[in-house]
């Protein structure tokens, strides 16, 4: 899935985006991100897996919060909340109590969900909320003009650190899994093809799902997750991986230096829709 | 610098109330307490026979308004019982289980109704008539021109007798050695005043003994009346008034001499240094008679409340003229007597 | 009670005690016997912000044949159940008032610590023994506070049935000889009531007129809040607890589930906000309720709330500030923060309602015009009128509506859908995922009639214009009050302009300097945003003087309402942590009424 270096023709191209349907998914207007950012590729990646999925726009509402990822729900022909710094999840719980039939994709970055909005993953993980949560991780912020984020190394040097960044980078993946996030995969930009397939399986999973995405800012990060540097290092997960086996997807998030794409974890159990409908059928049963 | 004194009055009658004024006009800074069984300010118990002609609520009875104990800075503690005095200490122990220290006490707590052994039996039919309270209870037990019997006869008694009578209720006095109490009657003299009794509307049965009380018949007065004689009275409201008993159950070992009623000299002071007493709770030593003695009636326990406030304020002075005790019959055909007079 | 049948009922009693006395549960017990019985009650419960501990509580419930609006500064009578909390609280007994208390305490008490010495000389004590009694008929001391309400009850003559009725109901699901024990204690304590020689002149008398007594119900502003929530269909409701306002989220967890809708304690008020929001953008109605801290926190919501043009009902129950302040006291002081803690421009609707019938008024309201107002409606309660209780009438028919959303008026495939569209009142018809067509995306950026993003200075210009003009037309909403005169029509010496729990004893004060022959009247606003400013500047127009007595410091309504009509009215500002005394309120009145005349006289 890696090997993609056949040549590509402009119409071919053209041809096979018309006929895919996918465009259907996409506003009309165009992305605002950097060229060469990252986030392009997931953009296509959900209007793709939207088609594949066979997802209705009117029934798919897509939330996030503020940042350059955040931007994402303009871009799409869907129901779109573009919501405050840090506060996607608890909007998009709030629009999924109210409506179980809708699909909530939400998507940020790694300063809006780990920094402001950090009180949140926990509480939507733990409830399994049945929503799809894309997480952008660039490892800096971009739309105030690159801080030091909450994934970035020790040692980046960034407007607020010029020096160097002191502080130990959080682990994402081990942290949604230890929240009880029934479906933690990760994915990488550069590799849009496998990036679209996780997104899929993200959606199509029941509960509240995981996707981490690495992502190169091309702007404020010259240095450390650049497209060369990610490019070296990515690599999926071995092939015997049991994505059942909680101790062996913690101990694949261990391993930062070389990041493993793939699913980690997977676990069916009741989501939070399932529990309001269990407490509804108990407290009925006492009237 | 002289200490701040703390004065309590147990008792809240007319020689408790004396003093407590007394105390206050001779010392401003003082902390004065009375401490009563009754749950209201002190009531003049002379004006209760009232109850029966007029609609007036307790308020109206008041010897001082509320205001003018806030404005005297007399503290009463009401519907509390003193169950002993510990004088070493110098303090009271209350019933609800609190203390009450003192610097100087006054035993003001009166006395209480007597029932003679003979009629012990029939209390619980028989009705009282010391308190507010009480008289409320007598009065709502009494039919409009109702029928009262009235066993004794003391003073107190005759004097409620005398205006229910006027106001138009029947009342049969039954009574022998309580007539007249505590006015020392010979036999012959008593004739006399029966009669006069007779002629202001009372009905006397004099001499003669109760030998049951009981409830009354269906559609008869609430009581039952068989006299030892063989005659039977049917009355709404039975009343025993049999003269005064000392309240002093709660002195029982302080350690201060008493008789029937706290033991004081001339001065009104205890056998202790600190404890005075005053009206019909104490027994007063008479050097003429060579005795201890009782001294009742309105006057003379306001005097000796404002002797006992005088001498616990560091004056030395000696109760000596009592009001005459003599029991006289007007010209008008009534009788009159020292204890009836107040105010 | 035949016999006092005629006579006026107005009796306040208050129960003090220590936390695990049973002084809210005695309370409890005696505002809802005497509501069922026919009364009007007003009842107020104070209590101390730790769970266990000896922390004080008292009960006090004013029972009245004739409608109050406030209580008495003054009660009747005290129930000690603990003396050493109730004895700063014998003052507040008027004259001839009683004062019951515990005759046979457990233990030794040092001098001065029993109530009894502290009585004035008019006040009348009643000494009883609850706790032999209590052991006497339960073998233990813990139905005291039984005894003691069987006893208020016995002394006062109130009917013993009821009581039975109401501890019967309280106790129900619990052990029958629990229940059982509980009555004989009530009984016991009712027949030494009965036996007491009455000396105290207050009788229960009066109930209410007939024709009132068939819907009465008794319940505090909170539980009215939830009735109005539920009665308004609400869907969904988020959540963080808070005290005074956590009652309101409990009620509704246990009635919520039964109706199919929806309840979640959310990790902070900032999710509590933003899920409400959700919901609302999600076409729920949807609501959260906190208090001034919670509100705080919520700032920032609330103005993406009146940016993306969203619903949602926020009921904020006011307690003493700032920051933590005083949880379990009374205050007026987040005017300011729920007026203005918004960045930018982001005006929202505020509601407080005056007394528990008004809280589920505007609770009921407040869904209606966040629905069609498309934005935040914040209900100002305190903690006076959530925990206060009163006997009301709710209405037999539902009184809200069930959508009031502005449709979207469009053939499917047609012209584009702009949710932000201008109109003339300046309410957009609004979609909500799942309706064909309509897809849009909302945002707290600025942003064009279809919500793109768009900082073009006419846009902001017009659309700014546009948030704010259309709640504008929220002032006329129907079926609510927004203001209301009291008193004297026409001129007058002195107008009290009021708002939140403060507007009872406003009534009280102003009807009482009526009968003094100061020529009065009194103004509630319960629309605090936008203001009224029509009814508002005719009433001062009316007014010699205008007061404004409210329970803060800073006097933010005086302020909200002389900045908005640039006219001067005199404060009256207290922070007790308490309701504000009518006597206070009335000298007031009577000084500027001496006011008013000096300067008609010059």
């Amino acid at each position: 899935m890696m090997n993609i270096h056949q040549p590509v023709y402009l119409e071919d191209k053209l041809e096979e985006v018309e006929s895919s349907g996918k465009l259907a998914y996409r506003s009309q207007t165009l992305p605002t991100w950097c060229p060469g950012c990252g986030y392009f590729s997931i953009v296509e990646g959900v209007s793709k897996a939207m088609t594949d999925l066979g997802l209705n726009q009117k029934d798919t509402v897509c939330v996030s919060g503020i940042g350059c990822a955040s931007r994402f729900p303009f871009f799409m022909n869907t129901f779109g909340f573009h919501s405050l710094h840090g506060r996607a999840l608890p909007v998009a719980t709030g629009i999924k109590v109210a409506n179980d039939d809708l699909t909530v994709i939400v998507v940020g970055g790694d300063g809006d969900a780990f920094a402001i909005g950090g009180a949140h993953i926990p509480h939507a993980a733990r409830r399994n909320i049945d929503i799809t949560y894309i997480l952008f991780d660039n490892g800096v912020y971009g739309l105030t003009k690159g801080q030091t984020s909450p994934t970035s190394i020790v040692g980046f040097k960034t407007t607020t650190t010029p020096y160097l960044n002191v502080d130990q980078p959080l682990n994402p993946l081990m942290m949604l899994l230890s929240y009880g996030a029934s479906w933690v995969a990760q994915a990488y930009a550069g590799e849009p093809h496998h990036l679209t397939e996780m997104i899929e399986a993200a959606v199509a999973h029941r509960g509240f799902s995981y996707l981490h995405v690495l992502s190169p800012c091309v702007t404020f990060d010259k240095t450390s997750m650049t497209y060369k540097n990610l490019g070296m290092t990515v690599r999926p997960l071995p092939g015997d991986h049991d994505t059942s086996d909680f101790a062996a997807a913690m101990a694949a998030a261990q391993n930062t230096d070389l990041p493993q794409l793939g699913v980690y974890f997977a676990k069916e159990r009741p989501t939070l829709a399932d529990g309001l409908n269990e407490i509804a059928a108990r407290a009925e049963a006492t009237v | 610098m002289a200490k701040t004194e703390h004065y309590v009055i147990i008792g809240n009658g007319v020689a408790g109330s004396e003093a407590a004024l007394h105390l206050r006009q001779r010392d401003q800074d003082s902390r004065i307490t009375m401490v009563t069984a009754s749950k209201l300010l002190s009531i003049n118990r002379y004006v209760l026979p009232k109850i029966f002609s007029s609609s007036a609520d307790w308020r109206d009875f008041l010897l001082h308004p509320p205001e003018f104990y806030d404005q005297q800075r007399i503290s009463v503690r009401r519907n509390t019982w003193v169950t002993h005095v510990e004088p070493e200490q110098k303090r009271l122990i209350l019933r609800h289980r609190e203390s009450l220290s003192y610097t100087k006490l006054l035993i003001a707590s009166g006395g209480g109704r007597y029932i003679p052994e003979s009629l012990s039996e029939f209390r619980d039919l028989m009705l009282k008539f010391g308190s507010y309270e009480e008289a409320r209870s007598v009065s709502n037990a009494l039919p409009k021109g109702g029928h009262i019997a009235m066993l004794g006869g003391d003073m107190i008694g005759l004097d409620l007798a005398r205006s229910l009578v006027h106001d138009g209720y029947k009342v049969t006095v039954v009574g022998d050695d309580y007539l007249f109490w505590p006015h020392h009657v010979d036999q012959e003299e008593k004739q006399k005043f029966v009669a006069v009794l007779q002629g202001m509307g009372i009905d006397v049965r004099s001499g003669i003994g109760v030998t049951s009380i009981e409830e009354g018949a269906r559609n008869k007065p609430a009581r039952h009346i068989a006299l030892d004689n063989k005659e039977t009275i049917d009355a709404d409201v039975v009343l025993s008034f049999c003269g005064l008993m000392p309240s002093v159950a709660f002195m029982a070992g302080a350690g201060v001499d008493i008789e029937r009623g706290v033991l004081v000299n001339p001065q009104l002071q205890s056998t202790d240094e600190n404890i005075w007493a005053a009206g019909d709770v104490c027994q007063i030593w008479s050097p003429e008679e060579n005795q201890y003695r009782f001294f009742y009636g309105w006057e003379n326990v306001k005097k000796m409340g404002e002797i006992a406030a005088l001498n616990m304020t560091g004056g030395h002075e000696s109760i000596s003229t009592f009001q005459d005790e003599k029991l006289i019959a007007t010209k008008t055909g009534q009788i009159d007597s020292p204890f009836w007079q107040y105010g | 009670m035949a016999k006092n049948a005629k006579q006026r009922t107005d009796i306040q009693i208050a129960i003090c005690g220590s936390a695990g006395d049973g002084t809210i549960a005695a309370g409890d017990i005696l505002k809802q016997a005497m509501a069922k019985a026919g009364y009007n009650v007003i009842a107020f419960d104070v209590y101390p912000p730790e769970i266990r501990g000896f922390g004080k509580c008292i009960a006090r419930a004013r029972i009245t044949s004739e409608q109050v609006y406030s209580l008495k500064s003054e009660s009747d009578c005290l129930v000690s159940l603990d003396d050493s909390h109730a004895i700063p609280h014998v003052p507040e007994v008027c004259k001839y008032g009683t004062v019951i208390y515990e005759d046979t305490p457990m233990s030794e008490m040092a001098e001065g610590t029993h109530i009894s010495s502290h009585l004035a000389s008019a006040q009348l004590p009643y000494g009883v023994a609850f706790r032999e009694i209590s052991e006497r008929v339960t073998s233990s001391a813990r139905s005291r506070n039984i005894v003691a309400v069987g006893y208020l009850a016995g002394l006062y003559d109130m009917p013993a049935e009821i009581f039975h009725q109401v501890i019967g109901r309280k106790f129900s699901g619990k052990p029958k000889e629990l229940t059982d024990s509980v009555l004989s204690a009530f009984d016991a304590g009712f027949q030494t009531g009965a036996e007491t020689f009455r000396l105290h002149f207050d009788r229960i008398g009066a109930s209410r007129s007939k024709s009132k007594q068939s819907d009465l119900v008794m319940m505090s502003g909170n539980a009215a809040t939830v009735r109005g929530c539920l009665d308004a269909g609400i869907d969904t409701f988020f959540g963080y607890p808070i005290t005074p306002a956590t009652t309101i989220m409990e009620m509704l967890a246990r009635e919520m589930p039964k109706r199919g809708a929806r309840l979640l304690q959310t990790e902070d008020e900032i999710s509590a906000i933003a899920a409400t929001l959700g919901a609302g953008y999600a076409g729920a109605r949807a609501a959260t309720a906190t208090s001034g801290p919670g509100l705080a926190l919520m700032s920032e919501m609330m103005g993406l709330g009146a940016m993306a043009e969203l619903p949602a009902v926020a009921f904020v129950s006011q307690r003493g500030g700032p920051s933590t302040g005083m949880p379990t006291k009374t205050e007026q002081s987040d005017l300011n923060l729920a007026v203005f803690g918004v960045a930018g421009d982001g005006q929202r609707i505020i509601l407080a309602p005056t007394n528990v019938e008004g809280c589920y008024k505007c609770a009921g309201k407040a869904f209606e015009m966040a629905e069609k107002y498309q934005t935040p409606v914040i209900v100002l309660l305190d903690l006076y009128l959530s925990n206060r209780y009163e006997a009301v009438e709710l209405p037999v028919e539902n009184p809200f509506s069930e959508n009031c959303s502005k449709p979207v008026k469009k053939k499917p495939g047609k012209t584009k859908y702009s949710r932000f569209k201008l109109t003339s009142d300046g309410i957009s018809p609004r979609a909500i995922p799942g309706d064909e067509d309509c897809m849009h995306t909302v945002t707290g950026l600025e942003h064009n009639e279809q919500g793109r993003p768009n900082d073009q200075p006419e846009i902001h210009q017009i659309m700014s214009a546009k948030r704010h003009e259309k709640l504008l037309t929220a002032v006329k909403h129907p079926g609510i009050t927004i203001s209301k005169r009291f008193g004297d029509k026409g001129k007058v010496d002195v107008g009290i302009l009021g708002w939140g729990s403060t507007f009872g004893e406003i009534l009280e004060a102003m009807i009482e300097a009526r009968k003094e022959g100061i020529r009065c009247s009194a103004m509630k606003v319960v629309m605090l945003s936008p203001l009224p400013l029509g009814p508002i500047h005719a009433f001062m127009d009316d007014c010699g003087e205008v007061l404004v007595p409210e329970l803060n410091y800073e006097a933010q309504f005086a302020a909200l309402v002389t900045g908005a009509t640039g006219r001067p009215v005199h404060r009256l500002n207290r922070v007790t942590g308490t309701p504000m005394r009518v006597r206070e309120i009335l000298a007031e009145i009577r000084r500027l009424a001496g006011q008013t005349e000096m300067i008609a006289a010059e």
